[in-house]
């Protein structure tokens, strides 16, 4: 199989020295301080600014340790960096420490959507079958198809999966990823930096079980196919008269040089796709864009494989998926300005401090992709420029016009973006010259770039935790919901996200508030809808009204607390509500029919 | 097919994966049977798959085994979902068997070579 680019010092024969065990216990250290620091935040977390308002300065003791120990093992000595198990064992340190506080905090998993996913999965076991008249999840059931198969075989705590899939799914990524970048650079100082600064960019919070992170780690499986043995060496480029372009085409010749190779990673890369395409919606067309650019840049051998990969994805789209799609037409929502309005405008609302983490968002985004660009200019000038990096990195954008994605498009398309944006900020942040150790000034600048990226990442991924971390109180009440509800009724919580419809998926119509009153929350207007929607439906209503729900409307600018108050204050006095199940943190009324 | 060409490793799966997916089905204590699923159904037809590509390169290996493993297992649920036929010991046994088929193909390879 294709060989990857050899590092020139290779690390394997050194003796491990005292900087070598220094680090490794650093990162020990690092680990315990921010590990237990995390533990000590009480939930439900009372900032708008997240876990980074409340975690304690033991926490951010243990990051900069971290980073500090990173760089130095990083420069390491004139033969390479430190040995690899102490850069692997740094690495699993940061993905504990970035990806894993939240599960360190509490032993709920965040956010609503894990569990909602865990539902998907409970109902398709129970069921045997899919009906794709559901939802759009049963038009695109690879991913819970493989996580009912799982979750079944192993007998392993549904909910324990949903609380580790972070760090799991980094793992994944960050596997792909190394490979990756061994046929992309001979410099094992930026293999191991391009791993770092993913995962301090990696603020998009895309990691949770979810068919998006698997699909990603696919994606990341077909791009190595694709820069490994699927890869064709192209001779310079001679310009765009058709008999140049001709000529350069046939010139092409491909890196793998045994026929047999390439066929079993074509099959391979097939069966990836059709994955990929039974799993989720938006992948496949990330896989068509980048597979697409790199065919058309002459660095992929087999020149149809766009073709059959489009091909698969159509085949998909009408057949499995028809259903989904006859109601809900892709490019209804296309356009630039629509796409800046979902994915920008209406996310900058809200309090001081929620708006501040939005901007936090932006500011990694914009500061990765600017250092990047530079790193771009400092290679191309230095004539090792490696457009498959730059085509990876940018052709994701061609997608944010398209569909604004509930407003999720522009943190889809940076995740896609961000391994090969972190490659291009490798570039700045070395020294010019590919493997050279570097300087003492450097590495006074590496660590306060990686410490302050840890902390935008710390703040934009847990942003939200005043609403998306669960206190015991409130997942018991949805335990309770669960159990005196009956089948058919009506479940309504205040706001997304709410940890329910992890069991019971298709037993119970489920709504929010914000679903049933869109623009106005007051209890003049808000409070008889929810009543009557409740009341009017044959098997009755259950009112869940919790902490996190009612911060994140206010935090989101949705409705203040005093009009909360009145909202429940106007619901709980009407005719045949009672209160069925109350806690700290929770309320649960019952609606009559 | 000449048996002696046969490598231990492609013997060691097969037989592997066949010992495993019966204790699967069979059923063990709570990590045990967390892990012995996992291995029969992810990492051995993921090993078992990669071996029929002739990787020589360590890492794209391992990749491959995940990548392989978990793609694979996907194809197998969503078709038997959607054919109606899903249950987790039908998994366990289709993917026992892929990896086993796997395992003759290598070893046919390995005969011939």
């Amino acid at each position: 199989m294709t060989s990857t680019l050899k590092q020139p010092g290779s690390t394997h024969a050194r003796l491990w020295g005292a900087r070598d065990i220094w680090c490794a216990v650093a990162g020990a250290v690092s680990l315990a301080l921010a590990v237990g620091a995390a533990t000590t935040v009480a939930v439900p977390v009372n900032s708008d600014l997240g876990l980074v308002g409340v975690l304690p300065y033991p926490f951010w003791a243990g990051v900069l340790l971290l980073n500090v120990t990173f760089v130095v093992a990083l420069r390491g000595d004139a033969t390479g960096p430190a040995r690899r198990p102490v850069m692997l064992w740094l690495i699993v340190v940061l993905v504990l420490i970035l990806f894993g506080t939240a599960a360190f905090v509490t032993d709920a998993p965040r956010g609503e959507v894990a569990f909602r996913h865990l539902g998907i999965a409970d109902a398709l076991s129970n069921s045997g079958g899919i009906d794709p008249n559901i939802d759009a999840y049963f038009n695109w059931p690879g991913f819970f198809a493989l996580l009912a198969t799982v979750l079944r075989a192993t007998g392993v705590d549904p909910v324990s999966v949903a609380l580790w899939a972070p760090v799991l799914n980094m793992g994944l990524w960050l596997t792909a990823l190394s490979v990756l970048t061994r046929y992309l650079t001979k410099d094992p100082r930026r293999r191991w930096l391009v791993l770092w600064i993913f995962c301090l960019g990696n603020w998009q919070d895309q990691d949770y079980l979810s068919p998006q992170a698997f699909g990603f780690f696919l994606y990341l499986v077909v791009v190595v196919l694709l820069m490994g043995p699927l890869a064709a060496k192209a001779p310079a480029f001679r310009g765009f008269k058709r008999a140049d372009l001709k000529a350069w085409w046939l010139a092409r010749t491909p890196a793998e040089p045994l026929p047999g190779r390439r066929i079993s990673a074509l099959v391979v890369t097939l069966l990836l796709v059709a994955v990929i395409c039974a799993s989720h919606q938006l992948t496949p067309f990330l896989v068509l864009i980048a597979m697409t650019a790199l065919t058309l840049s002459g660095r992929v051998w087999p020149s149809r494989l766009p073709l059959i990969t489009g091909i698969l994805l159509v085949l998909w789209l009408v057949y499995p998926a028809s259903t989904y799609l006859s109601g809900h037409p892709p490019l209804a929502d296309a356009g630039l300005q629509t796409a800046i309005a979902a994915n920008v405008v209406d996310r900058t609302t809200g309090t001081a401090g929620h708006v501040l983490v939005v901007q936090v968002r932006i500011a990694l985004t914009l500061i990765l992709w600017a250092l990047a660009a530079v790193g771009s200019i400092r290679d191309w000038r230095r004539r090792r420029l490696d457009i498959r990096v730059v085509l990876l990195a940018v052709t994701p954008l061609l997608l944010f016009p398209v569909q604004a994605y509930g407003g999720e498009m522009l943190i889809r398309v940076s995740l896609f973006a961000l391994p090969f944006i972190a490659m291009q900020a490798s570039s700045v942040l070395l020294p010019t010259k590919g493997s050279v150790r570097p300087s003492t000034r450097g590495a006074l600048v590496l660590v306060p770039t990686c410490f302050l990226l840890a902390a935008l990442t710390v703040t934009g991924r847990f942003g939200n935790a005043q609403y998306d971390v669960f206190a015991d109180d409130e997942i018991a009440a949805v335990a309770a919901v669960d159990r005196l509800a009956p089948p058919g009724s009506a479940i309504i919580s205040a706001a997304h996200p709410t940890p329910w419809r992890s069991q019971d998926y298709l037993a119970h119509r489920y709504r929010t508030i914000e679903d049933l009153c869109p623009s106005d929350l007051s209890a003049a207007t808000c409070g008889p809808l929810i009543y009557r929607y409740a009341k009017h439906n044959s098997a009755g209503g259950y009112l869940l009204l919790m902490s996190s729900a009612e911060s994140s409307l206010v935090v989101q600018g949705q409705t203040s607390q005093r009009n909360f108050e009145e909202l429940e204050n106007w619901l709980k006095i009407q005719d045949g509500v009672n209160l069925a199940f109350s806690n700290g943190d929770a309320r649960v009324y019952r609606v009559a029919p | 097919m000449n048996v002696r060409g046969v490598s231990r490793p492609t013997m060691a799966l097969g037989f592997g994966a066949l010992v495993l997916s019966l204790a699967t089905l069979l059923g063990l204590p709570t990590p045990l049977q967390t892990v012995a699923a996992l291995i029969v159904l992810v990492l051995l037809p993921g090993q078992a798959l990669t071996r029929l590509m002739r990787v020589t390169d360590l890492g794209l290996g391992a990749l491959l085994v995940l990548a392989l493993g978990l793609a694979a297992l996907t194809a197998v649920s969503t078709a038997m979902f959607y054919l109606a036929v899903w249950s987790w010991q039908a998994c366990v046994i289709t993917m026992g068997a892929i990896t086993i088929l796997a395992c003759i193909a290598r070893a046919r390879q390995e005969a011939t070579s």
